[in-house]
């Protein structure tokens, strides 16, 4: 049974990155294109026209919204998954975390692409690899249960509240503000600082920044808190899932 | 008479009939009664609207009673659904796969089953097109194909039982039917009489959304066609 649902969530994986190149002339391209002038516009009206940051801010910025993008990206895909499937979901009965868990899937590999040309600008630009690197596997491992988490959640409830759509995006811009991705939270009061730290995402973006900048290791413990909250989340979000399973079937169409 | 795999007791079913706080709830099934055992071919008959999808639907094990009971043995029910989860810019193949995967085949065996389905389905070459470029009896000829490689243990049909152009219609029919006479469990709603009396062996009539009379093909249907057609049940909430 378990099986099954690997092979299900992976061949579906396939088909959505499949029919992505299909749907324009670039294809696959766009994977890179994309976020890449997403970080061009950012790069422009932050450190062109407002001239923000110092030396390091190119890279402060570049890991950042590649972390984020990630997350939003997953949200945004993963969180109208069960929603825009209803229609499948009245026809076969099917474990529904699968439908997110694909979305979650396809865009950790067009991550990946983004990831290792990142890797490529920093090495390129004077942010050589360092020891810390081994420190970057557990970090992505746990901002993956964090975004599949906060996935999961947003995918539970928004077939029974589609208002949410009109929501999210904007809710998502807000959180990437206070997160830190284009501005350095550096500048608050440490009081306020550390409300800020709450937010898993401030966790993951500093420890992403502080390995591929200065080789620095992640605060383990920070990063265990956040593992602890995210699995929770997920766990929760899992269950919502489940719980709400039959009231999807009884929507009106 | 062998212990029955399915017994479902004045089950009834509700939905949300708008998205709107407090909206009231519709009764799709208001009180249905019956039960299955293994071998049975059970024709289910009723007007439009009396609930008849909405009960394979339940038996299929994806609508859960709101109230009532249902009881199901240990056994995979498997409602019919052609070209369930196809996706335009995929191949023919990559569809047949990701379709049985969704109707609940491993992987491996719809590998082994391909060539099958390609023979069944007459595709030839465009089986490895993209399937938006098919035509309906095309998408229609895999959807059913790939659909007949499940083998569940109750088979549940909602009017479907051919498909495609007169040709491939006569061919679809005979693999159902095939699949039906050989011992499976079968649920199957039609309006055809026809249909009904050929495949099954009990029938049930519902009416707004209630269990009238089970019994015997011919009997169940005499007395559906001598009711008078019922005036509409007032709308939900009144």
């Amino acid at each position: 049974m378990r099986l099954h649902l690997v092979e299900l969530i992976l061949f579906s994986t396939y088909a959505e990155l499949r029919a992505e190149r299909a749907r324009s002339y670039l294809g696959l391209l766009w994977w890179i294109v994309e976020p890449a002038m997403n970080m061009g516009v950012y790069y422009l009206v932050f450190a062109v026209i407002f001239s923000m940051g110092g030396p390091d801010y190119i890279p402060f910025l570049l890991i950042g919204l590649t972390l984020w993008q990630w997350f939003k990206s997953c949200i945004s895909h993963g969180g109208y998954s069960i929603w825009q499937q209803l229609p499948l979901i009245r026809q076969v009965k099917l474990p529904l975390q699968v439908f997110p868990s694909v979305q979650i899937l396809a865009d950790t590999v067009k991550f990946l692409c983004i990831l290792a040309i990142l890797l490529v600008v920093l090495w390129s630009t004077g942010y050589p690899p360092n020891v810390a690197y081994v420190a970057l596997l557990p970090v992505l491992l746990v901002e993956l249960i964090f975004v599949a988490a906060c996935t999961y959640v947003v995918a539970a409830v928004v077939p029974l509240v589609p208002d949410l759509r009109f929501i999210i995006e904007q809710v998502l811009q807000v959180v990437m503000f206070l997160s830190g991705i284009v501005f350095s939270l550096d500048g608050l009061p440490p009081a306020l600082r550390r409300w800020f730290e709450l937010n898993p995402i401030v966790e993951l973006v500093d420890a992403g920044r502080g390995i591929l900048m200065r080789g620095e290791w992640p605060d383990w413990f920070a990063l265990g808190r956040v593992a602890l909250i995210s699995l929770a989340l997920y766990a929760l979000g899992s269950l919502l899932i489940t719980r709400l399973t039959p009231r999807y079937v009884k929507l009106p169409t | 008479m062998s212990d029955p795999i399915i017994q479902l007791e004045h089950v009834g079913v509700a939905f949300n009939a708008q998205l709107r706080v407090g909206s009231p709830r519709f009764w799709a099934l208001e009180d249905v009664s019956l039960s299955l055992a293994p071998g049975d071919r059970l024709g289910v008959v009723g007007r439009n609207g009396s609930g008849k999808s909405t009960l394979l639907r339940t038996i299929a094990g994806i609508i859960t009673p709101d109230r009532g009971r249902l009881r199901r043995a240990p056994v995979s029910c498997q409602l019919l659904s052609l070209a369930l989860g196809f996706a335009p810019h995929l191949s023919g193949r990559d569809n047949a796969v990701l379709s049985g995967l969704m109707l609940g085949l491993r992987r491996r065996e719809i590998m082994q089953r391909l060539p099958a389905i390609l023979e069944f389905s007459e595709l030839g070459d465009f089986f490895d097109q993209p399937i938006s470029s098919y035509s309906t009896g095309m998408t229609m000829r895999l959807g059913f194909s790939v659909a007949m490689q499940v083998e569940p243990d109750v088979l549940l049909i909602d009017e479907v039982l051919a498909v495609g152009d007169t040709e491939f219609q006569q061919k679809s029919g005979d693999a159902l039917r095939e699949r039906i006479h050989s011992g499976k469990t079968v649920v199957f709603v039609s309006h055809g009489d026809a249909q009904i009396r050929q495949i099954c062996d009990r029938a049930l009539w519902i009416e707004h959304g209630r269990s009238v009379m089970q019994g015997p093909v011919d009997a169940v249907l005499a007395a559906y066609h001598a009711a008078p057609s019922p005036s509409l049940p007032p709308p939900a909430g009144s």
